[in-house]
């Protein structure tokens, strides 16, 4: 007994002083850039400036996506539900309300917050604040995103605890995680090229990454950029040149879905609809024309084709699909403008994951305005109308019709991406 | 040359076909056009505005109501469905008997020009079919009622006579809601 703890006391020892290691690396921040202006000393003009540059930052980095109060009212004042394999997580408020807000916090303090992720007092923000992408953000952007925040109007509504669950509601525990997957942050050197502004706005504040890049077993982003994720009961969509050619995107419908919220290969649906709502419908045409020059990394893109059907259309799928979708999307698919999206070229029945494709089946679509006079009306959910064997027909008709896949979902498939809708819906 | 499909069903009741129709045909026509059945009314075309919506009684999957302007006869190919024609009732003696919802729509005044009733009146049976197997509490009609309805556009009285039509019929029905003494007797 003796000679075993004279073993495991030193190692015990060990292992205290390397978790202290790596605690005491993920704790804190590393230095942080001076600020980008003299606060004390700036003109009307120059702070005018700075708001409005500090506006175009809240809309192109979505503050409001988390940070928006679901009661209304405030799109900064916090209160939104996330849902995460840790528990559920809610957006904090982020107006300069001094009681519950950021109204006591410097500038450097919200560079801190946003490219370190430790807010004042040295509390680690959960990664849900997605620090590991803002960590690029630069100190004139974050100086001018501070003038901004601070220029709104506080709102005095305390703060949600959250609910994750344990070990991941021991906050310190962010620490050692951060040891590991957090970059240091490190100002962005932006050129002037479309392709450089456009990485700026899509790694960088509009953190793209964080839903359509593949998380590992840590739910830190992997090394696969932009490949494509299940996040929150939906798949977030494979943003590489190759995928979105393959897709049959052109560079004028990425702006317009950007913009608009529709082009022929879709409507902004699921997570995507907010990003619309809040960011991507504010931004000028040169930063979606530069958000769009970085996707296609220089490719020229064909555009919307229609491929020939993948293997033999069932007949079960092929009456579904008459007796249910092609009263408002049309027989061959060509839909109706402004109300029923074309199903010919639509990427939702390309994408690998048939889950999208089953949950808009199931749940439908509420009527939307969509972004600059664009609207949809709404689309019924067949939930209680399809058995599983009934949507998976339906589901493997969309996708070897227009989709390019086999028919290989199975009713088992279905049943599972139902499971995620209902849980979302809960 | 259009694909036809063999096309039977159980309408108000009374066995319908087999048919020869076109594969995408839409259920309103089939009414209307092949069958007579005129009281299911088109009017958007896009299954939007539901004046045209009718109901399926599936034994597996419920009841459940369709825009028939949009639905195609492939999905009701065998099915039962009730039209608003297969409401009313009949007085022994020949004559319609207006069931309870078509009665409190027209003692409410609650349509003008009557256009989207029959979406109406299908939607609101299904409702207080459904509450027959599933009764809610007193204070819960209201929501229901407006959760029901909601889809369902009218361009002449403004929605409020049909929903108060509805809830009192839901109230003042045996078995619907718990909690509410005004449905323990039957209405005179």
């Amino acid at each position: 007994m003796t000679r075993l703890l004279r073993i495991l006391a030193p190692l015990a020892v060990i292992g205290i002083v390397v978790l202290g290691t790596v605690y005491l690396i993920g704790r804190g921040s590393g230095d942080i850039p001076p600020a980008s202006v003299d606060f004390s000393s700036l003109s009307g003009d120059d702070r005018q400036e700075m708001f409005d540059r500090g506006e175009w930052v809240a809309h192109a980095s979505d503050c409001a996506a988390c940070h928006t109060d679901p009661a209304g009212g405030s799109d900064l004042a916090g209160g939104l539900p996330m849902e995460t394999p840790m528990g559920t997580i809610y957006g904090t408020n982020i107006t300069p309300s001094k009681d519950h807000g950021i109204g006591g916090w410097s500038a450097d303090d919200l560079y801190r917050a946003v490219a370190w992720g430790v807010a004042p007092g040295g509390k680690n923000l959960y990664p849900a604040m997605p620090y590991p992408s803002y960590h690029r953000i630069t100190r004139a952007d974050s100086d001018a995103l501070w003038v901004w925040l601070m220029a709104q109007r506080p709102v005095d509504k305390p703060n949600q605890p959250n609910g994750l669950i344990f070990p991941f509601n021991v906050r310190p525990g962010v620490a050692l995680w951060n040891a590991f997957f957090r970059p240091d942050a490190e100002p962005a050197q932006v050129g002037d090229s479309p392709a450089e502004q456009g990485e700026y706005l899509v790694n960088v504040l509009g953190h793209c990454g964080e839903c359509h890049t593949p998380r590992n077993l840590a739910y830190a982003l992997s090394d696969d950029h932009l490949a494509g994720e299940v996040i929150e009961g939906a798949y977030a969509p494979d943003l590489r040149a190759d995928a979105l050619a393959r897709r049959g995107w052109s560079q004028d419908d990425l702006v317009s879905f950007l913009h608009r919220g529709l082009s022929p290969q879709g409507v902004m649906t699921f997570g995507m609809f907010p990003v619309l709502s809040h960011s991507t419908s504010h931004l000028p045409d040169e930063d979606l024309t530069a958000i769009t020059a970085y996707l296609t990394a220089g490719q020229t893109l064909t555009g919307p084709q229609t491929a020939d059907p993948v293997g033999v259309l069932s007949s079960e799928g092929a009456a579904l699909y008459i007796g249910l979708c092609a009263g408002c999307h049309g027989t061959d698919g060509a839909g109706q403008p402004h109300s029923s999206v074309r199903l010919d070229v639509n990427t939702t029945a390309m994408f690998r994951e048939p889950l999208n494709l089953i949950r808009v089946i199931a749940e439908g679509i509420p009527g939307r305005d969509l972004a600059h006079g664009e609207r949809m009306q709404a689309m019924p959910a067949f939930d209680q109308m399809l058995s599983d064997q009934e949507m998976a027909d339906l589901v493997n008709y969309l996708r070897q019709r227009w989709g390019g896949h086999e028919g290989d979902v199975t009713p088992d498939v279905v049943e599972s991406a139902r499971a995620k809708g209902d849980t979302r819906h809960q | 040359m259009v694909e036809k499909i063999t096309f039977s069903a159980t309408i108000n009741g009374q066995n319908v076909g087999p048919m020869d129709v076109p594969q995408d045909l839409m259920m309103v026509e089939l009414l209307q056009e092949y069958l007579n059945l005129t009281g299911t009314r088109l009017s958007c075309g896009q299954g939007a505005c539901n004046a045209c919506r009718i109901i399926v009684d599936d034994p597996v999957k419920g009841t459940y109501t369709v825009a028939a302007c949009v639905t195609g006869v492939t999905w009701l190919n065998g099915k039962t469905v009730r039209t608003i024609e297969g409401i009313a009732g009949e007085d022994g003696e020949g004559a319609p008997l207006p069931s309870a919802i078509q009665q409190a729509f027209l003692e409410h005044f609650s349509f003008q020009c009557s256009y989207c009733t029959p979406g109406f009146v299908n939607s609101a049976t299904v409702l207080v079919e459904h509450l027959q197997r599933a009764p809610i509490a007193a204070d819960q009609v209201e929501e229901v009622v407006l959760a029901a309805l909601d889809p369902h556009i009218c361009r002449c009285t403004g929605y409020v006579r049909y929903y108060q039509a509805v809830k009192e019929v839901i109230l003042n029905t045996p078995g619907l809601t718990h909690d509410n003494p005004a449905s323990k007797e039957r209405p005179a």
